[in-house]
Protein backbone atom coordinates (compact mmCIF):
# COMPACT_ATOMS: atom_id res chain seq x y z
CA UNK A 1 0.00 0.00 0.00
CA UNK A 2 3.03 2.52 1.35
CA UNK A 3 4.71 1.64 -2.10
CA UNK A 4 1.69 2.51 -3.66
CA UNK A 5 1.01 6.00 -2.75
CA UNK A 6 4.24 6.77 -3.02
CA UNK A 7 4.80 5.08 -6.89
CA UNK A 8 1.98 7.36 -7.55
CA UNK A 9 3.11 10.64 -5.65
CA UNK A 10 6.85 10.41 -7.56
CA UNK A 11 4.82 10.11 -10.74
CA UNK A 12 2.56 13.16 -10.77
CA UNK A 13 5.27 14.93 -9.34
CA UNK A 14 7.40 13.74 -12.91
CA UNK A 15 4.51 14.73 -14.31
CA UNK A 16 3.95 17.89 -13.16
CA UNK A 17 7.18 18.87 -13.69
CA UNK A 18 7.16 20.92 -10.65
CA UNK A 19 9.59 23.74 -10.24
CA UNK A 20 10.56 23.46 -6.59
CA UNK A 21 12.28 26.40 -4.62
CA UNK A 22 15.30 23.62 -3.36
CA UNK A 23 16.21 23.36 -7.48
CA UNK A 24 16.15 27.59 -8.05
CA UNK A 25 19.23 29.96 -7.38
CA UNK A 26 19.32 29.55 -3.97
CA UNK A 27 19.68 33.14 -3.53
CA UNK A 28 18.44 33.51 -0.15
CA UNK A 29 19.44 37.28 1.09
CA UNK A 30 20.20 35.67 4.51
CA UNK A 31 22.16 38.36 5.52
CA UNK A 32 19.59 40.96 5.13
CA UNK A 33 17.42 39.49 6.98
CA UNK A 34 20.01 39.27 9.93
CA UNK A 35 20.08 43.30 9.44
CA UNK A 36 19.42 45.56 12.36
CA UNK A 37 19.25 49.02 11.26
CA UNK A 38 17.92 50.21 8.02
CA UNK A 39 21.51 51.63 6.51
CA UNK A 40 23.00 47.99 6.90
CA UNK A 41 19.51 46.33 5.46
CA UNK A 42 19.93 48.37 2.27
CA UNK A 43 24.06 48.15 2.41
CA UNK A 44 23.94 44.53 2.70
CA UNK A 45 21.01 43.50 0.58
CA UNK A 46 21.76 46.63 -2.12
CA UNK A 47 25.07 47.04 -1.78
CA UNK A 48 24.29 51.07 -1.14
CA UNK A 49 22.74 52.92 1.28
CA UNK A 50 22.15 55.96 -0.48
CA UNK A 51 19.02 55.39 -2.60
CA UNK A 52 17.26 57.99 -4.29
CA UNK A 53 13.05 58.80 -3.32
CA UNK A 54 10.85 58.42 -6.10
CA UNK A 55 7.18 59.05 -6.71
CA UNK A 56 6.69 56.90 -9.00
CA UNK A 57 6.08 53.76 -6.25
CA UNK A 58 2.39 54.28 -5.07
CA UNK A 59 2.36 52.49 -1.67
CA UNK A 60 -1.52 51.30 -0.89
CA UNK A 61 -1.48 50.42 2.79
CA UNK A 62 -3.68 51.58 5.49
CA UNK A 63 -2.95 54.43 7.56
CA UNK A 64 -3.67 52.87 10.92
CA UNK A 65 -3.57 49.26 11.27
CA UNK A 66 -5.70 47.20 13.15
CA UNK A 67 -4.12 43.96 13.23
CA UNK A 68 -0.71 44.64 13.32
CA UNK A 69 0.33 40.87 12.70
CA UNK A 70 -1.70 41.28 9.07
CA UNK A 71 -1.10 44.74 7.65
CA UNK A 72 -1.97 44.42 3.86
CA UNK A 73 0.23 46.17 1.56
CA UNK A 74 -0.19 46.87 -2.19
CA UNK A 75 2.70 47.85 -4.19
CA UNK A 76 2.72 48.90 -7.61
CA UNK A 77 5.43 50.50 -9.22
CA UNK A 78 5.15 53.07 -12.22
CA UNK A 79 8.76 51.96 -13.68
CA UNK A 80 8.32 49.87 -17.09
CA UNK A 81 11.12 47.42 -16.38
CA UNK A 82 10.71 46.69 -12.80
CA UNK A 83 13.51 44.18 -11.81
CA UNK A 84 12.31 43.92 -8.18
CA UNK A 85 10.38 44.95 -5.40
CA UNK A 86 11.56 45.04 -1.38
CA UNK A 87 9.94 45.87 1.79
CA UNK A 88 11.74 46.59 4.68
CA UNK A 89 9.67 47.66 7.89
CA UNK A 90 11.53 50.28 9.50
CA UNK A 91 10.62 49.67 13.25
CA UNK A 92 10.88 45.84 13.24
CA UNK A 93 13.83 43.80 15.05
CA UNK A 94 14.20 42.54 11.52
CA UNK A 95 13.55 45.07 8.76
CA UNK A 96 14.06 43.23 6.31
CA UNK A 97 10.57 42.03 5.19
CA UNK A 98 10.32 40.55 1.63
CA UNK A 99 11.86 40.63 -1.62
CA UNK A 100 10.39 39.97 -4.43
CA UNK A 101 12.07 39.46 -7.97
CA UNK A 102 10.43 40.27 -10.86
CA UNK A 103 11.28 38.33 -14.60
CA UNK A 104 8.80 39.54 -17.11
CA UNK A 105 6.83 43.05 -17.51
CA UNK A 106 5.44 43.08 -13.94
CA UNK A 107 5.06 45.78 -11.57
CA UNK A 108 2.47 45.36 -8.97
CA UNK A 109 2.59 42.73 -5.06
CA UNK A 110 0.84 42.70 -2.54
CA UNK A 111 0.84 41.15 0.65
CA UNK A 112 0.29 41.14 4.36
CA UNK A 113 3.02 42.06 6.87
CA UNK A 114 3.71 42.19 10.31
CA UNK A 115 4.37 45.25 12.76
CA UNK A 116 5.91 45.25 15.82
CA UNK A 117 4.97 49.38 16.18
CA UNK A 118 4.08 52.37 14.17
CA UNK A 119 6.61 52.57 11.90
CA UNK A 120 7.85 53.67 8.15
CA UNK A 121 7.06 51.34 5.64
CA UNK A 122 10.05 51.52 3.06
CA UNK A 123 9.83 50.11 -0.68
CA UNK A 124 12.90 49.69 -2.57
CA UNK A 125 12.45 49.34 -6.26
CA UNK A 126 15.02 48.45 -8.98
CA UNK A 127 14.07 49.15 -12.37
CA UNK A 128 16.70 49.03 -15.63
CA UNK A 129 18.91 48.72 -12.61
CA UNK A 130 18.86 51.59 -10.55
CA UNK A 131 17.66 51.69 -7.23
CA UNK A 132 14.31 54.21 -5.87
CA UNK A 133 12.85 54.00 -3.03
CA UNK A 134 9.85 55.60 -1.30
CA UNK A 135 8.08 55.04 2.17
CA UNK A 136 4.99 55.42 4.20
CA UNK A 137 3.93 55.89 7.98
CA UNK A 138 1.90 53.29 9.00
CA UNK A 139 0.44 53.77 12.82
CA UNK A 140 -0.22 50.74 14.25
CA UNK A 141 -3.63 50.94 16.62
CA UNK A 142 -3.28 48.12 18.94
CA UNK A 143 -0.67 46.12 20.73
CA UNK A 144 2.12 45.10 17.94
CA UNK A 145 3.62 41.89 17.51
CA UNK A 146 7.80 41.91 17.91
CA UNK A 147 8.14 40.83 15.25
CA UNK B 1 1.44 19.86 3.91
CA UNK B 2 -0.21 19.19 0.60
CA UNK B 3 -2.95 21.51 -0.11
CA UNK B 4 -1.97 24.24 1.35
CA UNK B 5 -1.57 26.26 -1.39
CA UNK B 6 -5.26 28.44 -2.79
CA UNK B 7 -4.32 29.89 -5.84
CA UNK B 8 -6.80 31.88 -7.64
CA UNK B 9 -6.11 33.70 -11.17
CA UNK B 10 -8.31 35.49 -13.54
CA UNK B 11 -7.71 37.04 -17.19
CA UNK B 12 -8.46 40.71 -17.07
CA UNK B 13 -7.74 42.11 -20.40
CA UNK B 14 -4.63 40.63 -21.27
CA UNK B 15 -3.03 40.51 -17.55
CA UNK B 16 -3.49 37.72 -15.26
CA UNK B 17 -4.49 38.71 -11.35
CA UNK B 18 -3.14 36.44 -9.31
CA UNK B 19 -4.32 35.46 -5.73
CA UNK B 20 -3.26 33.15 -3.53
CA UNK B 21 -3.13 32.19 0.34
CA UNK B 22 -0.93 29.38 1.48
CA UNK B 23 -1.68 27.63 4.86
CA UNK B 24 1.32 28.12 6.95
CA UNK B 25 2.05 28.98 11.03
CA UNK B 26 4.43 31.40 10.10
CA UNK B 27 5.98 31.57 13.58
CA UNK B 28 8.67 34.42 14.10
CA UNK B 29 10.57 32.83 17.15
CA UNK B 30 9.26 35.56 19.51
CA UNK B 31 6.29 34.34 20.60
CA UNK B 32 5.75 32.68 23.60
CA UNK B 33 3.32 30.20 24.95
CA UNK B 34 1.89 31.49 27.93
CA UNK B 35 1.52 28.20 30.18
CA UNK B 36 5.01 27.91 29.87
CA UNK B 37 6.60 30.39 29.23
CA UNK B 38 8.86 28.97 25.89
CA UNK B 39 9.50 30.38 22.80
CA UNK B 40 7.66 28.61 19.83
CA UNK B 41 10.89 27.99 17.36
CA UNK B 42 10.52 29.88 14.71
CA UNK B 43 9.00 28.07 11.57
CA UNK B 44 8.26 30.39 8.32
CA UNK B 45 8.41 30.26 4.48
CA UNK B 46 11.50 31.51 2.96
CA UNK B 47 11.21 31.25 -0.67
CA UNK B 48 8.10 31.18 -3.03
CA UNK B 49 8.33 30.43 -6.55
CA UNK B 50 5.42 31.28 -9.31
CA UNK B 51 6.10 30.09 -12.62
CA UNK B 52 3.49 30.38 -15.67
CA UNK B 53 3.65 27.88 -18.33
CA UNK B 54 6.99 26.05 -16.27
CA UNK B 55 8.55 29.85 -16.76
CA UNK B 56 9.89 31.54 -13.68
CA UNK B 57 8.01 34.57 -13.51
CA UNK B 58 8.30 35.96 -9.66
CA UNK B 59 10.77 34.46 -6.93
CA UNK B 60 10.20 35.63 -3.22
CA UNK B 61 11.99 35.46 -0.55
CA UNK B 62 10.74 36.29 2.98
CA UNK B 63 11.38 36.88 6.66
CA UNK B 64 9.60 36.67 9.40
CA UNK B 65 7.73 39.71 9.11
CA UNK B 66 5.29 37.80 6.97
CA UNK B 67 1.82 37.58 8.33
CA UNK B 68 0.43 33.73 9.06
CA UNK B 69 -1.24 31.80 6.62
CA UNK B 70 0.54 34.44 3.89
CA UNK B 71 -1.71 36.29 1.30
CA UNK B 72 0.31 36.99 -2.14
CA UNK B 73 -1.16 38.98 -5.04
CA UNK B 74 0.76 40.07 -8.49
CA UNK B 75 -0.02 40.60 -11.90
CA UNK B 76 1.70 39.29 -14.68
CA UNK B 77 1.16 39.07 -18.56
CA UNK B 78 -0.56 36.06 -19.75
CA UNK B 79 -4.02 34.98 -21.24
CA UNK B 80 -7.03 32.63 -20.12
CA UNK B 81 -5.68 28.89 -19.83
CA UNK B 82 -2.12 29.58 -18.95
CA UNK B 83 -1.09 27.30 -15.84
CA UNK B 84 0.38 29.23 -12.66
CA UNK B 85 2.39 27.03 -10.32
CA UNK B 86 3.11 28.69 -6.88
CA UNK B 87 5.63 26.87 -4.90
CA UNK B 88 7.10 26.77 -1.36
CA UNK B 89 10.19 26.22 0.97
CA UNK B 90 10.13 27.04 4.34
CA UNK B 91 13.07 27.35 7.04
CA UNK B 92 12.44 23.35 8.03
CA UNK B 93 12.90 22.24 4.31
CA UNK B 94 8.82 21.59 4.45
CA UNK B 95 7.67 22.57 0.56
CA UNK B 96 4.85 22.20 -1.25
CA UNK B 97 3.17 23.71 -4.28
CA UNK B 98 -0.14 24.00 -6.46
CA UNK B 99 -1.17 24.65 -9.89
CA UNK B 100 -4.39 26.47 -11.26
CA UNK B 101 -5.45 27.70 -14.77
CA UNK B 102 -5.93 31.18 -15.39
CA UNK B 103 -9.77 31.43 -15.64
Amino acid sequence: MKRRTLLKASLQLGLAGVILPQAASGAYPTRAFLAKEIPDVLRTAFGTADIGASDQIEIDAPHIASDANMVPVRIKSGFENTESIALVVAGNKSPFTAFFKLYESQSFVSTRIRMSDTSDLLVVVKADGVLYSSSRPIRIGRNGCGA
Amino acid sequence: MAGSIKIRAYDIDGQVTVKSIINHPMETGQRKIKKTGKKVPPHFIKEVIVSRNRKIVMEAFWGKSISRNPFLSFQIPGRKGDTITISWLDNRGNSDSATAKVR
